[in-house]
């Protein structure tokens, strides 16, 4: 079917759906699906590298039990990291410690990584349905 | 990886984040090797040159 998109610029909303959702689980994993190596492997490396970097910095990780908008938007930027945020407390074995500036810019680096990986989602969901080639 | 990434300087994390996203950008938005090294360019120097800006704007406050 990703060969169908790929030539004759025609998707579905099921494809576009699974692959959105592989893309965000794992980020790559739906360009995958549709064929895209190049892009599958830039991805995969650039919000993984961004996410584990987050995460060896000692970044802290919003949790669904935020109070406040801003910890609200950081969870919803640290959920796009999908399979990162999921594996961030085994990553991460020494926990965060944003008391130093290292720990705040891994904050920033794993929510930019959700934030990534969220804009991949959107494409892979386009060529899922065949409005982009 | 802990020991790699735990003693980044700011400048040092801002090189790294300015790389990784433009390249991300590059591949999101634009087609064909070229284009994509020119943007990657373009967006990774724009990133340093408003940080370093603002950094600069900054300073006179810092006191």
């Amino acid at each position: 079917m990703s060969e169908a998109v790929k030539k004759q610029g025609t998707g579905s909303l099921g494809l576009g759906i699974s692959v959105a959702l592989a893309s965000w689980a794992v980020p790559g994993l739906g360009h995958l699906m549709l064929r895209r190596w190049g892009k599958a492997a830039v991805y995969f490396l650039c919000v993984g590298g961004l996410a584990c970097a987050g995460l060896a910095m000692r970044g802290g990780i919003f949790g669904a039990d935020a109070t406040d908008m801003f910890d609200r938007l950081g969870f919803f930027a640290d959920m796009g990291a999908g399979v990162f945020y999921f594996l961030a407390h085994m990553i991460q074995t020494a926990g965060p410690d944003v008391a130093h500036a290292s720990g705040d810019y891994g904050t920033r680096l794993f929510a930019t990584a959700g934030i990534l990986n969220l804009l991949t989602v959107l494409e892979a969901y386009e060529i899922g349905r065949g409005w982009r080639t | 990886m802990n020991g790699l990434f735990a003693g980044l300087t700011h400048f040092q994390a801002l090189l790294f984040f300015a790389l990784v996203v433009s390249v991300t950008f590059a591949f999101l938005s634009k087609r064909g090797a070229a284009e994509r090294v020119e943007y990657v360019l373009w967006v990774f120097l724009a990133f340093l040159l408003v940080a370093i800006g603002i950094g600069w704007l900054m300073y006179p406050f810092s006191r």
